[in-house]
């Protein structure tokens, strides 16, 4: 398979890819690319920390205080979570399945402070992630987290609560101006009843409305899954989520035509392995149009550069802060429609802290970071923190492992794979001064060009 | 120094000889933009207690919801007979006897939400309750005017919502050296260095290159004209006087900057609300009182309009923990020497006609304030930046 292409694909369902890797890949054909991508994402590896802590809070009596400790600890166990998160991108096994959850984790967004919850919507996540799309919405539709996050356990026959039918049709499955707002209350209707308990699905029937109800032109006795079965028969579902899916694997500018090939094939029976595969074997893919012309996110940021130079924080909550700075914290969407991506990751302040972002951790520098505060904390906290700021970014970098992935390597093969080769002038100019004989410098120097906020 | 000089001055220094074509562009600011105006917005995150701020000490319901909490009436400094500041807030009362302050009570929107992200982001972008915006209000005002980004100056490390455009989003400038700092590292320098025209026409990319552009200018400028101020005013000691500190250092070395933005933290009193509360408060009076006399000596009291603002207010009745849960309607402060009605400037807070949670009900959409703000102070298109019209309100 061509280099180029190689590259390209590992850009967007990975993080990037390495010299080694490249020749080796590069003997297989497009199509064992992808089989070999597909094959090595069948196995799913949960997303769990180590919660007995929390256990012991739970079996203490009710109250106040055993409220905020509650909360606390789900806090702290969120941090943790955060980090093995990373940890599970930076050494993935399962890469396109890993991609593919970051993708739908700002999809069917949801959070909240409750670490049990958190793992069971992740799993639910990373188990349909390539599976087929009517299971995944109808569990997450009954997923406790996502009960809660969007209040369909208030959502009662006699006091209807359309929240979760309004983003299940604006967010999950159609998008805006494909349903009416009478189709949102008649939904919101089918839905009632639909609740949980902490981490179990538990339907109410005694606040279920079982009457007679009007949507998208049908009428019926409809519940919750007769809802997302009518949803799923609109075409225009199926031309959504392979816009959301073109926008974030292709290119941030949808081509109608193309996604209409993909909508085509999706719809077909929702399963979402096949559209992936579908799209990372057309021939428009590899376009050079399409190359190159995404805005990383941070997570794609952070885990690439953790590729090349393999570093960790000697402090959980620095890294945290990072996150934060740069604008995407794993677990901690600003709402439900998640984050906008590609031009809104980049301001004049992030912009200066992702390009300084490699060589601060190569060289274990401090960098000025805006801690977080939660809402709760009260001011001396809050002045605190804002007061011990500084110089917040402390790391470790295996400089072995780094050498061992230099090897027979040289300098074009790293700008290769870095920067790709479609370079302007003025960037091959500035390049050129750079010192090539040493790879380390050589590296960092590439990490820290506009070119390398690209994939 | 003129911008136009500032500009080639700059670009001369940084060793870029071609100002690029979308700087230039900057130089076409409509006329009326230039003016002296300033606003200062101050957030007060997780959710101000109103009724214990601005306390309607001659309501007895207000005594009855909250037997543990409430500010005993003969602590109260008396406003208009009606409402009253509790004591911590005498630098408050200070300003508010000067004519300087404007309160406005029950302010809010439709379908209140009580989660702190969500009603920080609805107030931030200038949202509906029920939709997701990703640019925030001040931010539209940047990108609908074309502005450069130290025109809107977050006085902190990390840019908030309100301030991020589509295109064009504000600073955030808690250090003006350290920032400086930054934006002139060597690499960094050499990348800008480096760039031309033909980078800045590709679509993402171009976008990056354009925002490295930005916040090497905006930090110089910032930076060069801020170092030679330093203001001889005592701040409290503390994050928000800091953050106060730098805003008047600001806007008394004649930034042309049009929008600041402090924040405060520490609000979300759920518990033992008495003492923190008070402590809160005494924060935020002394840091504005100081603040106003500091640009007053200056002479740029009369060009700046303060908005105090925090996501929700609370519940009226108290909880079981003397501290008091989110609520919806509060009231906000407007500061200022230009005011067409100081004092109070609408009802009282209405605490026998709550809504099903108990809470207050809102009278003043907060977009009406903000369209007041961007129309008569600001003399922007209020419609072009909220995206739909709200009718104004007459405090200026």
């Amino acid at each position: 398979m061509n280099k180029k292409h190689l590259i390209h694909l590992y850009n967007r369902v990975g993080f990037g890819i390495l010299p080694k890797d490249l020749d080796e890949l590069s003997r297989f054909s497009l199509d064992e690319n992808i089989q070999h991508l597909l094959k090595k994402s069948k196995p799913i590896t949960p997303l769990v920390v180590n919660t007995s802590t929390l256990q012991e809070i739970i079996a203490l009596k009710n109250t106040d205080e055993k409220k905020r400790m509650l909360q606390k600890e789900n806090r702290r166990l969120l941090a943790d979570l955060n980090s093995e998160w990373y940890h599970q991108l930076n050494h993935s096994t399962e890469l396109l399945r890993d991609k593919m959850t970051l993708f739908w984790a700002n999809h069917f967004v949801c959070a909240e402070n409750d670490i049990l919850q958190t793992q069971q919507y992740l799993l639910v996540l990373k188990k349909n992630a390539l599976g087929n799309f009517r299971d995944f919405v109808l569990e997450i539709s009954k997923n406790p987290m996502m009960n809660k996050y969007l209040n369909n356990k208030q959502n009662k026959k006699e006091h209807p609560n359309e929240n979760y039918a309004r983003e299940l049709m604006e967010l999950f499955t159609l998008g805006n101006g494909h349903y009416t707002e009478k189709d949102i209350k008649e939904s919101a209707r089918a839905f009632t009843g639909w609740s949980s308990n902490k981490t179990k699905f538990v339907f109410r029937k005694n606040i279920h409305d079982f009457g007679t109800k009007t949507f998208l032109g049908k009428t019926g006795k409809f519940d919750g899954t007769d809802i997302i079965d009518i949803i799923l028969e609109q075409p225009q579902c199926a031309l959504f989520i392979s816009e959301k899916i073109y926008k974030e694997f292709v290119n941030p500018t949808p081509n109608a035509k193309h996604i209409t090939q993909m909508a085509k094939v999706f719809r077909k029976n929702y399963n979402i392995s096949e559209l992936m595969e579908f799209v990372l074997t057309a021939d428009w893919f590899y376009e050079d149009k399409n190359i190159n012309v995404k805005i990383k996110s941070p997570v794609e940021l952070l885990v690439g550069i953790q590729k090349v130079i393999p570093y960790t924080f000697k402090k959980d909550r620095y890294f945290q802060y990072l996150q934060f700075n740069l604008g995407q914290k794993l677990l901690y969407p600003p709402n439900v429609a998640g984050w906008p991506g590609n031009k809104q990751w980049i301001d004049a302040n992030t912009i200066m802290l992702r390009l300084k972002l490699a060589s601060t951790i190569a060289q274990q520098k401090e960098i000025e970071l805006e801690p977080e505060v939660a809402f709760e904390d009260d001011f001396e906290t809050f002045n605190k923190r804002k007061k011990n700021k500084n110089k917040l970014l402390f790391t470790t970098v295996d400089w072995k492992e780094f050498n061992q992935q230099i090897k027979n390597t040289n300098a074009s093969d790293w700008q290769e794979v870095l920067i790709g080769s479609n370079l302007n002038q003025n960037t091959l100019d500035l390049i050129k001064k750079i010192n090539t004989n040493n790879i380390k410098e050589f590296c960092i120097a590439l990490m820290s060009l506009p070119e390398y906020q690209m994939c | 120094m003129k911008r136009r000089d500032f500009l080639i001055n700059s670009s001369l220094a940084s060793g870029m000889l071609f100002v690029p074509s979308f700087v230039r562009a900057f130089e076409n600011i409509p006329k009326k933009l230039i003016g002296h105006k300033k606003l200062v917005v101050i957030q007060l995150s997780g959710g101000n207690d109103g009724l214990n701020t601005v306390v309607p000490y001659r309501n007895d319901l207000y005594y009855k919801n909250r037997p543990n909490i409430s500010i005993p009436k003969s602590e109260i400094l008396n406003l208009n007979g009606e409402l009253g500041l509790p004591p911590s807030m005498s630098s408050f009362k200070n300003l508010y006897d000067q004519g300087y302050v404007s309160i406005i009570n029950n302010v809010g929107y439709p379908n209140p939400v009580r989660s702190h992200f969500r009603s920080a982001d609805i107030w931030q972008t200038a949202s509906d309750a029920n939709e997701y915006k990703s640019s925030g209000w001040l931010g539209n005002y940047l990108d609908a005017y074309n502005q450069e980004a130290h025109m809107a100056i977050d006085v902190d490390n990390k840019l908030s919502l309100a301030l991020k455009g589509k295109d064009i989003s504000g600073i955030a400038a808690f250090d003006p050296k350290l920032l400086y700092r930054n934006a002139n590292d060597p690499f960094f320098k050499k990348v800008i260095d480096h760039h031309m025209d033909e980078h800045l026409s590709e679509e993402n990319l171009g976008y990056l290159y354009k925002q490295m552009i930005q916040a090497e200018s905006s930090a110089s400028y910032i930076f060069n004209k801020s170092k030679t101020y330093q203001s001889k005013a005592d701040y409290p000691k503390n994050a928000f006087g800091k953050q106060l500190n730098t805003t008047a250092s600001f806007i008394n070395s004649h930034l042309e900057t049009k929008v600041y933005y402090v924040s405060m933290g520490g609000f979300d009193t759920h518990f033992a609300e008495i003492n923190r509360h008070k402590r809160l408060m005494n924060i935020l009076s002394e840091g504005l009182e100081v603040f106003v006399n500091d640009l007053k000596q200056n002479d740029t009291f009369k060009d700046t309009l303060i908005m105090v603002f925090s996501e929700f207010g609370r519940r009226v009745e108290e909880n079981g923990s003397n501290g008091t849960d989110h609520g919806a309607a509060n009231n906000l402060f407007l500061i200022t020497e230009n005011l067409k009605k100081p004092g109070i400037y609408n009802n009282h807070p209405n605490l026998a006609d709550l809504d099903s949670n108990g809470d207050l009900k809102y009278e003043i959409d907060f977009r009406q304030v903000y369209a007041t703000v961007l129309e008569k102070w600001l003399e922007a298109d209020p419609k072009k930046i909220l995206g739909q019209n709200f009718d104004h309100l007459t405090f200026i």
